[in-house]
């Protein structure tokens, strides 16, 4: 709030001198200025005073996150808010929900997440909310907005930090990394070797019931993120990867960036095996330009939930079972 | 006079003709001239072709609405996308999406019916008893036009995240959802809409003197009002519902076909109509291939050329 007001005074004033107002008057202005930073700064020693008077000493340590800065956090964390539904379903996965007091609006799984208080969305969380609920440590999953975060929270001695998980392996660090912060190392590491236990487990099935797998031609997906306009996934997406790991080839693998809008004419000419959606409401059929695509004429459109597909969390491996199962399924049912 | 007219609109139609081609020629798949198999017919015949048919149908609506408005509010700044018009038509454009989204029709309805209540919301802003001076109508303007967008993207905010994304890209104008069925309705709207309003040149010719004067020729005033609003609305509408807010089409295309015709209304129309249909045309075939096989917002391309046209021929007036 504060900082927000002394903004508007910088701004109010530049103005007023944009407007050639007399020496005098800028004088005042200046001064008016100093009130408002004098206020400023009191109003933040005010804040770090009630900080630095709470009752108990804790102790605290250095870690690294994904971003490589080194953050201080106590030892014990008791009070956590995740910016980002990846991290909330991360953080109840170890063993460690109990402790977040604060997840945002899109923080629908698992149930429990969906009591805890919810401090706005991803991209615009409410500052006042997150200070409001005293968190030791806020978890960011994305650099976007990243600084606007760092400065405000760390102002009131809150923690930021940032959990970036990329792809099935970055979810299994993410999660040994969690277990650490929260204590909870030896639930996320038996929780690792179960999920890394299940894409084993699948890839060998695959594997089992075609054996050239990585030889012979593996089925062509296109996944299709947004129906209209035409949303797929690009070579920086983790679920490239996910299609990969479950023996398919993504026909976008090639696209820049990581969800690209595609042309329609490229869209047809890629005459697609496979078109997985990401289910959401505007989402449950295919484009129209898939009309006489190899996957439309043999029925095979698979619908996987939005939720499960676009989210770094344990529940990726959800994800990569159901599409390993949709792209071999006939092979598979053989067996 | 007469001669010089004739070979000028010749040459415009002569230059469409050949801006629909040349853009047909371009896509992000390359396509032979000749002996196309069917996958490469069906890319040329339901993607490519309807899409720049479209994008023609969009600028000439634009431009018209620009030309017509232009004349009849005397004011040079008049345009669907400052004016505020074309976020009423992308609001309602919103709603039928939010609200009857099974019914296809309803969004061209509902984009007409915004425009319209956005231009008589301008209007009525911008009138006092003195007559309508250029500041006042450029200022309601701007309020109708930034009291749209916040509520659009306050409606932006409820939707979920999925619908979202889509909307983004729309608000910014996108001629990738292009239906033949779309390409119908909007050539029907721009051919009502400039017809109306070249029925209705000869008083606005008048109309651009003086509102007073125009009545002393016996012009009806408010008649020809309410059929110049109600011809925009109608192609604003139509622009808006099939592809987003494509801006700055409305306000250069009219400005340098008066630079060359001058401004007797009874050609500003329909040379703009086909001027505006080229510049969209040019524009979206940058969109489409630029970065290719992804895709750029067609509104992005139109502004990134027209706002600098535009300080040009401010600066050269």
């Amino acid at each position: 709030m504060s900082a927000q007001k002394s903004r508007v005074f910088l701004i109010f004033g530049v103005r007023v001198k944009k407007l050639n107002f007399r020496k005098v008057r800028s004088e005042s202005v200046l001064a008016i200025l100093l009130v408002a930073a004098a206020f400023f700064v009191g109003c933040r020693s005010n804040v770090s005073n009630s900080n630095t008077t709470s009752p108990e000493t804790v102790s605290m340590r250095r870690v690294t996150d994904d971003l490589g800065r080194t953050v201080i956090i106590p030892v014990k964390i008791t009070r956590a808010v995740s910016l980002a539904p990846n991290l909330t379903e991360n953080i109840f996965a170890i063993g460690a929900g109990d402790r977040l007091v604060g997840v945002t609006t899109f923080c629908n799984y698992p149930e429990q997440a969906k009591s805890i208080a919810k401090i706005g969305d991803t991209m615009t969380p409410n500052m006042e909310s997150i200070i409001a609920l005293k968190p030791d440590i806020v978890f960011v999953s994305t650099a976007s907005q990243i600084e606007v975060f760092m400065t405000t929270l760390e102002q009131q001695g809150i923690v930021v930090f940032v959990s970036d998980p990329n792809s099935l392996d970055d979810v299994f660090q993410s999660l040994i990394q969690l277990g650490d912060l929260f204590g909870t190392r030896d639930q996320a590491e038996t929780l690792v070797s179960n999920l890394s236990g299940r894409v084993g487990q699948i890839s060998h099935l695959v594997s089992f019931v075609e054996p050239r797998a990585e030889r012979t031609v593996l089925p062509r997906v296109f996944v299709q993120i947004s129906r209209e306009p035409l949303f797929t996934i690009g070579k920086d997406s983790f679920i490239t990867q996910l299609i990969k790991a479950a023996y398919g080839e993504s026909v976008t693998a090639d696209v820049e960036t990581a969800y690209p809008k595609l042309s329609k004419e490229t869209a047809l000419a890629l005459n697609p095996d496979v078109i997985i959606l990401s289910e959401s409401d505007d989402n449950r059929l295919p484009n129209e330009v898939f009309r006489n695509s190899p996957a439309v004429r043999d029925g095979r459109i698979y619908k996987v939930n939005a939720d499960l597909l676009s989210r770094p969390g344990p529940r990726l491996v959800d994800a990569m079972e159901q599409i390993a199962k949709s792209l071999h399924q006939e092979k598979l049912r053989n067996k | 006079m007469n001669r010089k007219i004739i070979i000028s609109g010749t040459l415009l139609i002569a230059l469409l003709g050949a801006a629909i081609i040349l853009a047909a020629l371009f896509g992000a798949e390359r396509l032979p001239l000749f002996d196309l198999n069917e996958q490469q017919m069906s890319i040329l015949y339901d993607i490519r072709l309807p899409r720049i048919l479209l994008g023609a149908c969009v600028g000439a609506s634009l431009a018209v609405a620009g030309a017509g408005l232009q004349s009849l509010l005397r004011n040079p700044l008049a345009e669907p996308y400052l004016l505020g018009v074309s976020n009423g038509a992308a609001l309602g454009t919103m709603l039928a999406f939010v609200f009857f989204e099974s019914f296809e029709l309803s969004r061209p309805v509902l984009a007409f019916a915004g425009a319209g209540l956005a231009t008589i919301a301008v209007y009525q802003m911008a009138k006092s008893r003195a007559g309508m001076n250029v500041e006042r109508l450029v200022l309601s303007g701007v309020i109708v036009t930034t009291f749209l967008s916040s509520v659009i993207v306050m409606l932006t905010t409820l939707l979920d995240a999925a619908k979202l994304r889509s909307f983004t890209f729309w608000l910014l104008g996108d001629l990738s959802q292009a239906t033949t069925n779309g390409v119908y309705l909007s050539l029907g709207a721009v051919t009502i809409g400039t017809i109306i309003l070249m029925s209705q040149a000869r008083a606005l010719n008048l109309m651009m003197v003086g509102e007073r004067d125009a009545f002393d020729f016996g012009v009806e005033v408010s008649r020809v009002r309410v059929l110049v609003f109600g011809a925009s609305s109608l192609v604003v509408g139509a622009a808006v519902a099939a592809s987003g807010s494509v801006g700055y089409v409305g306000l250069i295309v009219p400005h340098l076909v008066r630079l060359t015709v001058g401004s007797d209304n009874r050609l500003v129309v329909p040379f703009s109509a086909i001027a505006g249909a080229i510049f969209v045309v040019f524009a979206d075939t940058i969109a489409r291939t630029a970065i290719a096989p992804r895709e750029l917002p067609v509104g992005a391309i139109t502004a990134l050329i027209g706002a600098p046209m535009f300080i040009y021929l401010l600066r050269r007036s």
